[in-house]
């Protein structure tokens, strides 16, 4: 017996993802960098966590959500893995997709009829273990059914994301890291992380996102006046016209 | 099929299941006398198309075991002896052998030995019965009856007093020649390797479609798969003598008047049995049956020869891209081909035409994207019918007041499509912030003068 324990150092031991050390917790989670210093910083592992389900919160879209995610999608595809997106709430433009540098190639979309078919495809998705990333929209979800995802999400080496409208928040959930999605001030977005791995996070981390467009605050700068079609037309300038 | 029940051929049973064997319903006797032995006895004519379809399906399954396979009137001879390694020993290969048969439907006597002949006398009165050499195959034998030789060669052996082969061996062979003919020797020498004996191979069929009756109409697409298994193991066994693949495959269900054929995709080349059950499953759980269906066939449709391919030593895990093939494959098949997809960039300035949705295997075409060095924002979530916003005091509204941030980008294109959906656009774009802070892609309609969302920046 103490031959056999004397290939483990206590370094060894407690770098175990399953001892729990307080602060200090899962210092070595495999995980996948979001892609925000301030984000990785909080994040158990320091990064979204591999082969566990990774909940996000947000009640609509245009906040963000999606680029919160194009980093890990870009890390499946410097892999040459596929990112998998299962049910997205609304069609993907892909010009947008193609020059946020996704590899369209090898990102599958899969759009199940109803919510029972969603989950068979999102768990025999991370059964699988073949894709790199995977992403899913899921309107309803019991606690049973998130579970089964999250086991199914602990076999294999993925990072799996679950978008949830915000009244999962009550909910218990299976998945080990919780986000809560919200806009922040200045076109940021506020991150709120109320379940992790270790101990719990209390502030909100606002990240900033690349955006379309500079925020500004004067509100009223374009419309002061009246946005008259004449007004308007003269300004354009025609991109196409053919 | 109710029991008991015999084939009948020219008025004599030619073999009763079980329960007519346990009635004394043994092969050769009348119909009358097994309708006395057995009154509620269902009595079939012997239908030899079936049996000889039955038989080339098997020889089709065989090709899983040996690529040398040959039939007989009611016999399968699988050359092992060069498969013996790759199954691990002669034991497995006959349980396999025998499960296999079994999964198709059929009950079979087997028993192994180095002579066909021998193989085939010791299957019919020895059944079990695995000779690994020469010496187990003389003992086997010698034990048979004579029975096995032409009637008039037994006949003669029994008039003096040699009951079993081993018996008649011991005659001189001279002797032997002018009582039972020189025919019946050479049978024999045949059955105990003193003579060769080559079998004529089973020419594994250039195209795959194999039909199967069923015994009685079904009506659920889930009980076909207990049938449909038969033939997809049928296919496989084929591939795998054929050193091929498959892309598609049709199977189709007659009914009464029409048909349906269901088409199995696969992602990726296919050989193995139970991918293809895999996929047969899927679809046949989806499936919802017109009318009942009668028989079933089974066509192989694209068929190409597999490419050689050196594998890991450790096999654990498939590689990545063929487990992905092998999912998005299950995918399709459950959710429907149409609801698994990639995206492309298509080079159409209307937003609603720019996305083009592809199989999600095979090539990846996209056209060239056709925007210049700097692209304008575009955001990744495109509504499927753009949503019309009101104007209040001159500004559009959404759960609030919008703020334009960036716009106005004229889009102006399409006159030429005014019979399709998308048709002629001439809309000014902008970039709006709503009150609750969601980044939204909103255009003007310069002719409708109305606002609408089409778009979110997520």
């Amino acid at each position: 017996m103490t031959a056999a324990l004397r290939h483990f150092s206590l370094d060894d031991i407690l770098e175990r993802p399953d001892v729990w050390r307080g602060r200090l917790a899962g210092a070595r989670l495999p995980a996948v960098s979001s892609g925000f210093p301030a984000l990785d910083a909080e994040l158990p592992g320091g990064g979204w966590p591999r082969g566990a389900l990774s909940e996000l919160l947000s009640d609509d879209a245009g906040f963000g959500e999606c680029s919160l995610l194009l980093p890990a999608l870009n890390a499946a595809r410097e892999e040459g893995r596929w990112a998998v997106l299962i049910a997205p709430p609304h069609a993907l433009h892909a010009p947008a997709w193609v020059s946020a540098g996704v590899d369209c190639a090898r990102l599958a979309v899969l759009a199940p009829e109803s919510p029972r078919d969603l989950l068979w495809a999102a768990e025999q998705t991370l059964v699988s273990g073949a894709a790199g990333v995977v992403a899913c929209w899921a309107e309803r979800a019991a606690p049973g059914e998130v579970r089964r995802l999250q086991v199914a999400a602990a076999g294999g080496q993925a990072p799996a994301f679950l978008f949830r409208p915000r009244r999962a928040r009550a909910q218990a959930s299976a998945a080990p890291l919780r986000l809560l999605l919200s806009p922040g001030p200045q076109g940021t977005l506020g991150v709120e992380l109320f379940k992790r791995r270790g101990p719990p996070c209390a502030r909100t981390i606002f990240l900033e996102l690349p955006r379309p467009a500079a925020w500004r605050d004067d509100h009223d700068a374009l419309v002061a006046r009246p946005a008259s079609a004449a007004a308007l037309h003269r300004g354009a300038r025609p991109l196409a016209v053919a | 099929m109710p029991s008991p029940s015999a084939i009948v051929e020219r008025g004599r049973v030619v073999i009763g299941d079980e329960a007519a064997q346990d009635a004394g319903v043994t092969p050769g006797i009348g119909a009358a006398a097994a309708r006395a032995l057995s009154p509620g006895i269902l009595l079939l004519a012997r239908d030899r198309a079936r049996e000889d379809a039955a038989m080339r399906a098997l020889a089709c399954w065989a090709g899983c075991l040996t690529p040398r396979v040959s039939v007989l009137a009611d016999t399968l001879l699988l050359e092992l002896g060069a498969c013996l390694r790759l199954f691990g020993g002669l034991e497995k290969l006959q349980a396999a052998a025998l499960a296999g048969v079994a999964a198709q439907g059929f009950r079979a006597a087997c028993a192994a030995a180095s002579t066909p002949l021998g193989a085939e006398w010791l299957a019919r009165l020895s059944p079990g019965a695995c000779c690994k050499d020469a010496g187990d195959l003389r003992r086997g034998l010698d034990d048979l009856p004579v029975s096995l030789l032409p009637a008039d060669a037994a006949a003669a052996l029994a008039r003096f007093g040699a009951r079993t082969l081993g018996e008649a061996r011991r005659l001189p062979s001279a002797a032997l020649a002018r009582r039972i003919g020189e025919a019946s020797l050479r049978l024999l020498e045949r059955a105990y390797g003193e003579r060769p004996d080559p079998r004529p191979d089973f020419v594994f069929p250039e195209r795959f479609a194999l039909p199967l009756q069923l015994p009685s109409a079904v009506d659920n697409a889930a009980a076909l798969l207990f049938a449909a298994r038969r033939l997809s193991a049928a296919l496989a066994g084929w591939l795998a003598a054929r050193q091929a693949g498959v892309r598609e495959a049709v199977l189709c269900l007659r009914h009464r008047r029409d048909e349906t054929r269901v088409v199995l995709r696969f992602a990726g080349l296919t050989a193995e049995g139970g991918r293809l059950e895999r996929v047969l499953r899927e679809r046949l759980e989806r499936l919802t049956l017109a009318a009942p269906v009668e028989a079933l066939r089974l066509e192989a449709a694209r068929v190409e020869a597999l490419p050689g391919r050196s594998r890991p030593l450790l096999d654990d895990a498939q590689s990545g891209q063929e487990a992905l093939d092998i999912l998005l494959e299950r995918l399709g098949a459950r959710l429907g081909e149409e609801r698994v997809y990639r995206v492309a960039a298509h080079a159409d300035y209307r937003p609603e035409c720019a996305t083009r949705r592809l199989r999600p295997l095979g090539k990846y075409a996209p056209d060239a994207p056709c925007r210049s060095s700097i692209p304008p924002p575009r955001p990744l979530w495109l509504l499927d019918a753009p949503e019309a916003l009101p104007e209040v005091d001159g500004r559009p509204y959404r759960r609030g007041p919008l703020t334009l941030l960036a716009g106005p980008e004229r889009i102006e294109s399409g006159w030429w499509d005014g019979g399709e959906q998308a048709g002629d656009a001439r809309r000014d774009y902008f970039v709006a912030l709503a009150k609750d802070a969601a980044w939204l892609w909103i255009y003007r309609e310069c002719q409708a003068r109305g606002w609408f969302l089409h778009g979110f920046f997520s």
